[in-house]
């Protein structure tokens, strides 16, 4: 059950001050265990007795360690069990170390992939090969996430003056709609960039963003992306949220491309499990290569249930959204 | 000062900054990533431009070769100034995480001036500089910062982590900043408190605090050259900050090292 568990040699630990080190140690071993399984599927970590033993440690350690990780997210107990990985988790970190070589740190974030999805030596490349495709050429209306490698692309898209909309980072301040034809050609480098799109751009309200009509095109980032087309974001949902809250608007649908922007770096051969209120895509765009992809079938709305409160609470369009829904239920 | 007296002196700065954050909502830019949270950036406000042209017409900073400007919101409209008048500054990545940069601004095209004087475009046009790199430029004779609140003899108040009290400290060790260097602070009036608010340690008192429509000089006795204060960097992120770092093994400094950092 456990064969491609490969245990790392054991570097000597420096310290152990208050333990904090050597569990800390230990927990970088466990995850390098992990990140060393199958791509895509839910292994489970031996028992801690067991890791113990193979680690030359005590079970107190193994398991303050593997709290770590829980709290991370990459692994989930549960009791009588065993330790889960998360397959999805364990396919981000794996894609991140490989992507730490070529991408471009955040001006807030840094190198912390977790807050946002980075831009990455090469992303021009992939604005020229999305600039032939038939989909971006035929558009008028694109939405763009706010993601940084797709800056460049967001500043070709208002040269070509096509209707760009872009969601605030988060989700948390609505969607900006921003026209080419409307911002002059020495603001658009600004216009592109987070910081700069909304003195540029209009901000939506819900009655604007429903009668917005059909987008012609959905181009994200990602944090990884599978070669059959599952998207897989910083982990928070966002994607998933924001194509689910467009289609419920039916701006979007199952014949809206969707393309990925990724280095080649990010696309994963394995097949991975997708959940129906995974957001996928059908075409990925990388320096080097355009990929299509399958179709997979596309959500048609939003699952409630996975929609965070805090959203159905306090975001732009989610509020309007749910209070129609709960009005409509009260009614009913 | 005892621990116990530093944590009441945080405890009622705090309360003055979120007094001041209530009005400032009034007249703030959200941040593009961090939105209303003013606990994690310092924003920008409306008038913010006819605060760089007050602080372009200071002595210092005619005087200044190289002038100092943090990495706030507030503090884009100054930069772009200095973008305009050729005139090269550093500044620090947000939270200093990666230390400074050097801008030439001379060799800043017009048409990316106003993209360069953005975070985003900062780290497009900036250079990352050591400590070691800022020790043999010019003198920085003018540093422009923003704040939270400050008072009106002086007393700026950040958001809250001391980012800039650290900045001025490594300026001040490697002998980048001596005690004529000025400080401003630039802040919206609302920002302005008339209260006596006592400071923490490490505070650095600024010599100019100017508003929309108001330039201030603060009287009094100036400002003493800053100390990184080690204990209370040890164990905290700070250690991880490379110009921290740098310093530690400049003067032969052993840090305990942050826990684990995955990734």
């Amino acid at each position: 059950m456990y064969e491609h568990l490969v245990v790392p040699p054991r570097l000597p630990c420096v310290r152990d001050l208050a333990g904090r080190t050597l569990y800390s140690h230990v927990a970088g071993q466990i995850q390098e265990m992990v990140l060393a399984g199958p791509l895509g599927e839910e292994t489970v970590l031996p028992p801690e007795v067991e890791l113990a033993a193979r680690l030359g440690t005590s079970r107190g350690t193994v398991r303050r360690a593997i709290g770590d990780l829980e709290r991370e997210g990459l692994v989930w107990r549960r009791a009588g069990s065993g330790t889960f990985v998360n397959p999805a988790a364990r396919l981000r970190r794996v894609v991140w170390n490989r992507l730490k070589e070529v991408a471009l740190p955040d001006a807030r974030f840094h190198y912390d992939f977790n807050e946002f999805i980075p831009d990455f030596l090469g992303s021009d490349r992939c604005v020229e090969a999305i600039g032939l495709l038939p989909e971006y050429r035929a558009a008028t209306t694109i939405f763009i996430a706010p993601d940084n490698s797709l800056e460049a692309l967001r500043r070709r898209a208002l040269d070509d003056g096509k209707r760009l909309l872009v969601w605030t980072y988060g989700l948390r301040r609505g969607v900006l709609r921003i026209d080419g034809h409307e911002v002059s050609t020495e603001d658009r480098r600004l216009a592109a960039t987070l910081d700069g799109m909304e003195r540029f751009g209009h901000l939506l309200d819900y009655a604007e963003l429903s009668s917005i009509g059909a987008i012609d095109l959905v181009v994200t980032g990602a944090a990884a992306v599978s070669r059959e087309g599952v998207h897989f974001g910083k982990g928070h949902g966002y994607f998933d949220l924001e194509w689910g809250l467009l289609a419920e608007l039916g701006v979007v649908g199952q014949l809206t491309p969707v393309v990925a922007v990724v280095h080649d770096c990010q696309v994963v051969d394995e097949s991975v499990p997708h959940a129906p209120s995974d957001a996928t895509v059908d075409v990925i765009v990388t320096p080097s290569a355009v990929l299509r992809c399958g179709p997979l079938p596309k959500p048609t709305g939003l699952i409630w249930d996975r929609v965070p409160r805090h959203l159905a609470r306090d975001t732009p369009y989610f509020t309007e959204m749910w209070g129609e829904r709960t009005r409509g239920r009260g009614a009913a | 000062m005892t621990g116990t007296d530093v944590t009441q002196v945080e405890h009622l700065q705090a309360l003055v900054r979120e007094k001041v954050w209530k009005q400032l909502r009034e007249v703030a830019r959200p941040d593009s990533r961090f939105h209303w949270d003013f606990s994690s950036f310092i924003c920008d406000f409306e008038g913010s431009d006819r605060c760089a042209d007050r602080v372009a017409a200071l002595r210092a900073w005619r005087d200044s070769e190289l002038v100092f400007v943090t990495p706030d919101n507030s503090t884009e409209a100054v930069r772009r100034i200095a973008l305009e008048h050729g005139k090269p500054f550093l500044m620090t990545t947000y939270g200093i995480r990666r230390g400074f940069i050097h801008i030439d601004s001379s060799r800043v095209p017009a048409a990316e001036r106003a993209y360069a004087a953005t975070l985003d475009g900062a780290d497009v046009h900036g250079r990352p500089v050591t400590l070691n790199d800022v020790a043999a430029m010019p003198r920085v004779e003018l540093l422009v910062t923003g704040g939270s609140a400050v008072t009106l003899d002086g007393l700026r108040l950040g958001k809250g982590h001391g980012y800039f009290d650290l900045e001025w400290a490594l300026l001040s060790e490697i002998g980048a900043v001596d005690e004529r260097s000025e400080i401003v602070d630039v802040v919206h009036d609302c920002q302005v408190v008339d209260a006596v608010v006592q400071p923490a340690p490490h505070d650095v008192r600024v010599d100019w605090v100017v508003t929309p429509t108001r330039t201030l000089r603060v009287e009094g006795p100036g400002h003493p050259l800053g100390r990184v204060l080690w204990e209370l960097v040890e164990g905290t992120e700070f250690e991880a900050i490379p110009p921290v770092v740098e310093l530690a093994a400049r003067q032969g400094r052993q840090l305990q090292g942050t826990g684990h950092v995955i990734l």
